[in-house]
């Protein structure tokens, strides 16, 4: 059974992540220094994430814009990479996540997820997701 | 000489770029392998002072981390950009190229785990360095493991009787190493970091392995001499040892988990580098052959007004051009997807380190019997060509390990 029951679910979830983390000014400064688009293709439950520091902001669902890098998981792989309990080597590895977008701007994204990942736990304890 | 770039869209900042790695490759790199070349000590090359000025030029212009995000102070390039800058590199000095490239390795694979241990030891004062006082070793072949080392996918890979030599295992918060590393490893007794590739689970065979980041000045590492070799004589290579040496946990950035997955990685990277560089070998022999044979008079005019010098020059200039069109795809798309089609990868290696070798033959030919002596750099060029077609795997058995994927 998938972590998240439903599109909605995980853009509640995942949506509010990122927000909150756009609302951090210590974050939305590096976030618009680094100046990636990113979406996130997700599959089962299907949808996408764009994060995009040129106004957009956190868009959840499909946008008209270009992404710098694309990111393709599923919602579990999604879950357990925001937990740290799979790193994105061992996803790609593993072939569980498939990246696009030039290799310097993927691996330029891992210092900026880091706050995603330290706010992640509670907020997934909190919308009662397992967090193993 | 430059080149006629086919890429209608390669921007200003690409030309200059081109332009300008291709002034250093002319003007530092290619003199200064030609000296140390000469030398016939290995040991020789790297006390030269013409080594490390050509290492602290190519690291303060940031040649060394081209692969490394700016987030970091790397150069952060796009993967067209490398490729352009490793062509112009290899066209400068293949053995020094590959020394260049090699080095980044412990910061460019730390970036991809980018702990805050490696972050502070490896990533930021590689990016920092300009004095080439920070180098890096590619520590994966071994003694009695060539080509085992390099065949993930294929069914020896998980044979329990094949492992590394170099072996790891946990002790508390530190992993305890212990083997050998071959000759072949480059930067090996230049490098003050090793990364090195060797077996956790030897029940898994070779793919029950690990990456990890070995500081070469820890209790327990020993280098041996440098490799005396026929080609890429500017290129130091040779043995590492490892006697129970010990390295934070957080050193080991992949486990047996992943690491066929990262190997595969590894070696669409390095495969993709291997062919941006020798069509940037093949190039320069192209190019060196083209002008001798305008000043080379024979029967009365150049040699390169009689018919026969035309049509082979004409062959190798098209072999650079294919040579170039495949390794920028296969670099491009690489570095633009993971995982990657790495049989792209192997193929732009085979194709371009056979076709450099291939246009530095036929160069030798044209210049004729000063082509055989030191007078000219195209003998260097030729013999350089030639190792190419056996390191970083062997060319036949890259293509076997390539076709498992069909």
């Amino acid at each position: 059974m998938a972590v998240f029951e439903s599109t909605e679910k995980m853009y509640e979830v995942l949506g509010g992540l990122f927000t909150g983390l756009m609302n951090n000014e210590e974050v939305l400064a590096k976030v618009l220094k680094a100046n990636i688009t990113i979406m996130f293709d997700i599959t089962e439950p299907k949808g996408q994430i764009w994060l995009d520091p040129n106004g957009g902001g956190v868009i959840c669902g499909k946008a008209d814009l270009k992404p710098d890098v694309t990111m393709s998981l599923s919602g579990d792989t999604c879950h357990h990479f925001w937990l740290k309990n799979i790193s994105l080597p061992v996803a790609i590895a593993k072939r569980k996540v498939k990246t696009k977008g030039p290799l310097p701007k993927v691996l330029k994204l891992l210092p900026l997820l880091k706050p995603a990942h330290d706010a992640y736990p509670e907020i997934a304890k909190a919308n009662g997701l397992p967090l193993k | 000489m430059t080149y006629n770039d086919l890429n209608i869209d390669l921007t200003d900042e690409q030309i200059t770029l081109k332009r300008e790695t291709h002034k250093f490759a002319k003007e530092v790199m290619r003199p200064a392998a030609i000296e140390l070349d000469m030398l016939a000590d290995p040991e020789a090359v790297i006390n030269s002072p013409i080594y490390w000025d050509v290492m602290k030029k190519g690291y303060q212009l940031g040649y060394h981390s081209v692969f490394i995000p700016d987030t970091w102070g790397g150069m952060g390039l796009d993967p067209l950009d490398v490729h352009i800058v490793l062509e112009e590199l290899g066209w400068g000095a293949g053995d020094l190229a590959i020394g260049m490239c090699v080095g980044c390795f412990p910061a460019f694979f730390s970036s991809m785990v980018p702990n805050e241990k490696l972050i502070d030891d490896i990533i930021l004062p590689f990016c920092e360095c300009e004095d080439a006082s920070f180098i890096g070793c590619w520590g994966i072949t071994e003694p009695d493991h060539g080509t085992d080392t390099l065949s993930p996918g294929t069914e020896m890979f998980t044979n329990p009787d094949i492992t590394c030599d170099v072996k790891a295992r946990l002790d508390g918060d530190e992993w305890v190493i212990s083997g050998q590393k071959s000759a072949w490893v480059s930067n090996g007794t230049v490098a003050t970091h090793c990364l090195c590739f060797l077996t956790i689970d030897p029940a898994m065979g070779m793919a029950g392995g690990g990456i990890c980041v070995i500081p070469t000045d820890l209790p327990g590492v020993r280098k041996g001499k440098p490799l005396d070799k026929m080609g890429q004589r500017a290129l130091n290579q040779g043995e590492l040892f490892f006697d129970n040496v010990r390295i934070p946990k957080d050193y080991m950035m992949v486990d047996q988990e992943a690491y066929d997955g990262i190997l595969d990685l590894t070696l669409a990277t390095a495969n993709a580098s291997m062919g941006a560089i020798f069509t940037g070998v093949a190039r320069s022999a192209f190019d060196l052959a083209l002008d001798y044979s305008k000043k080379r008079i024979q029967g009365g005019k150049p040699i390169f007004e009689h018919q026969m010098i035309k049509h082979k020059l004409f062959s190798m200039f098209m072999k650079v051009e294919a040579a170039r069109a495949l390794s920028r795809a296969a670099f491009v798309y690489n570095l633009n997807n993971s995982p990657p089609l790495t049989q792209y990868s192997i193929a732009s290696k085979v194709f371009c380190t056979q076709t450099a070798l291939e246009v530095a033959n036929d160069a030798v030919q044209i210049f004729g019997g000063i082509g055989l002596s030191k007078e000219y750099p195209i003998e260097k060029i030729f013999r350089d060509a030639r190792a190419s077609l056996i390191e970083d795997g062997a060319n036949d058995t890259l293509m076997i390990t390539a076709a498992h994927l069909f």
